[in-house]
């Protein structure tokens, strides 16, 4: 006990010493600051070995930004954009439906777990694209064979997060329920369905980066439109700035829809938190 | 009245291929209408099993468990559980805890939220009626489980160790707050608990079990006038039924291996 004051001392005045810059900038840094700077970083690397290497495939980073800013002031990509974000989001609406309620089913009945488990397991680790010859068969070359190969990328992880979701509800809380006499159906929405939220969403948010992973490479192989139709075409003509901005446009994506993900989780999960 | 008669419990060995475990073993008693049971017995010996029997949560192989002349073959509402581990809502406030009993039963929302606005009263928790579990302390959320359960207004009080899992000062305080609860509403009331001073303070009678497998070993008179205060523990007949359980508890430990 005695020693304790003495640490306390001694880390108040090491602590002055581990900081060289102004309080201002090191404020920034702590905030979004350091992200900034790593960024500017990256991409004035980028720019020098550009320009040094001068290789065909790495072309410098302002020439992807040219590239990138001309897609939006031409409004070259707007259709593909278009209708690449309508096969992910029908894709990810439908994976939703199917993960939650094959997942919920997995979670609650035994049986049904039992039933689905290695198919789903079996699906999940199995490389999905292997999948598009398939779906090329039956569909085509329609959007159902885009949307289809999305549903295959990002239903699994759903199932699976949402299973281990409901099985993990605390007990007490179901036996609570049942002392109060609920119904099979209310254990479900009034216990089951908010108590597993927090990890359902998880897997929302896993199943979402997938589906956006899904529908480029879905598009790449069998589709004549979206992005990665795009991506495809600039780089069988070695176009590689195109091919960045493109990967910038699908960056973005990814980001802004694990945002939507997670901000709709932030709301319904506060509880949690 | 609470009747439970030849009742034996066996748990399964479906999943662990062990011989099946004996809980309960020819369990014989009865509680009458607005009598305050508590139970009291080893670590182990199938306190809470025969709760969750009487509460209609897990079934029973043999022997009877009725209430009233009806046999329990599933929850009613008639009772009501107050958990140890309070099992309350994470993510429902106060309010929306102590509703959830009446909203299951289709009770209209302004009426449930007027019954459960009460009964956060009689516990104390005015004004906490917003906030959530996690910003109470353990007491509080006991307080919560236990309007909850009044909320249904039920005729018996099914108690599991309620206060087991608090810290002695605050169960004592919630331990006296029960006692003048029970002056105004007299449920009827079966309470597992560990402790010795909790089964002489609170009951009418103390049922002892014996350990596993769980018999009753004596029904135990508490001669204590009520309504009961804190006073009560220094007299002599506390003391002696104290003691007394003491010493067959102490036995039965001692007789395990």
């Amino acid at each position: 006990m005695r020693s304790m004051p003495a640490a306390e001392t001694a880390t108040k005045t090491a602590a002055p010493k581990t900081s060289l810059l102004p309080g201002a900038l090191r404020r920034w840094l702590t905030g979004y600051g350091l992200e900034v700077v790593a960024l500017i970083a990256g991409a004035l690397v980028w720019e020098g070995f550009g320009w040094m290497l001068g290789l065909q495939w790495l072309p410098p980073f302002s020439r992807v930004l040219e590239a990138f800013v001309q897609f939006i002031q031409s409004g070259a990509i707007l259709s593909n954009l278009q209708s690449s974000l309508t096969g992910l989001l029908l894709g990810f609406a439908l994976s939703v439906v199917l993960g939650l309620s094959l997942g919920a089913l997995m979670g609650r009945y035994r049986a049904v777990e039992r039933a689905f488990d290695i198919y789903v397991h079996a699906l999940f680790v199995c490389p999905s694209i292997l999948f598009a010859p398939i779906f090329f068969a039956i569909f085509g070359l329609s959007d159902a064979s885009r949307i289809a190969i999305i549903v295959v990328y990002s239903t699994f992880v759903i199932v699976i997060n949402t299973a281990t979701a409901i099985r993990t509800v605390d007990p007490s809380l179901v036996e609570m329920a049942c002392s109060f006499g609920c119904r099979e159906r209310q254990i479900f929405t009034r216990i089951l369905l908010p108590a597993s939220l927090p990890l359902v969403f998880a897997g929302l948010r896993l199943g979402m980066g997938r589906a956006v992973k899904g529908m480029i490479n879905g598009e790449m192989l069998i589709a004549f439109v979206g992005l990665g139709a795009l991506a495809q075409r600039y780089g069988a003509q070695f176009d590689a700035a195109k091919v960045f901005a493109i990967a910038m446009v699908v960056l973005i994506i990814g980001l802004v829809s694990n945002a939507i993900v997670q901000a709709l989780e932030n709301r319904l999960t506060r509880w949690a938190g | 009245m609470i009747r439970v008669k030849a009742l034996s419990k066996e748990f399964g060995t479906v999943d662990n291929g062990n011989a099946a475990v004996l809980a309960l073993s020819d369990i014989d008693f009865e509680v009458r209408d607005n009598e305050f049971v508590t139970v009291i017995g080893p670590s182990g010996c199938g306190k809470t099993t025969l709760l969750r029997i009487i509460a209609g949560l897990i079934p029973y192989q043999q022997g009877e468990v009725s209430i009233d002349s009806r046999p329990v073959t599933g929850p009613g509402p008639e009772r009501a559980v107050v958990f140890q581990n309070f099992a309350l809502m994470p993510w429902a406030d106060v309010l929306g805890n102590v509703t959830f009993g009446l909203e299951v039963r289709g009770v209209a929302k302004g009426e449930s939220e007027g019954r459960a606005r009460e009964l956060i009263k009689v516990v104390g928790l005015e004004g906490f009626e917003r906030r959530l579990p996690k910003e109470l302390s353990g007491g509080m959320q006991q307080r919560v489980g236990l309007a909850r359960a009044l909320a249904v207004n039920p005729q018996i009080l099914l108690m599991d160790e309620p206060f087991g899992a608090l810290d002695e000062q605050t169960r004592r305080l919630l331990q006296e707050q029960l006692l003048q609860l029970w002056e105004r509403e007299r449920k009827t009331v079966v309470f597992i608990t560990h402790s010795m001073e909790e089964a002489v303070m609170l009951g009418d009678r103390v049922m002892l079990m014996t350990p596993r497998p769980g018999k009753v070993k004596e029904m135990i008179d508490v001669p204590l006038n009520r309504p009961r205060s804190r006073d009560v523990e220094k007299s002599p007949a506390f003391i002696e039924i104290k003691e007394y359980l003491w010493e067959n508890l102490r036995a039965m430990q001692a007789a395990q291996p």
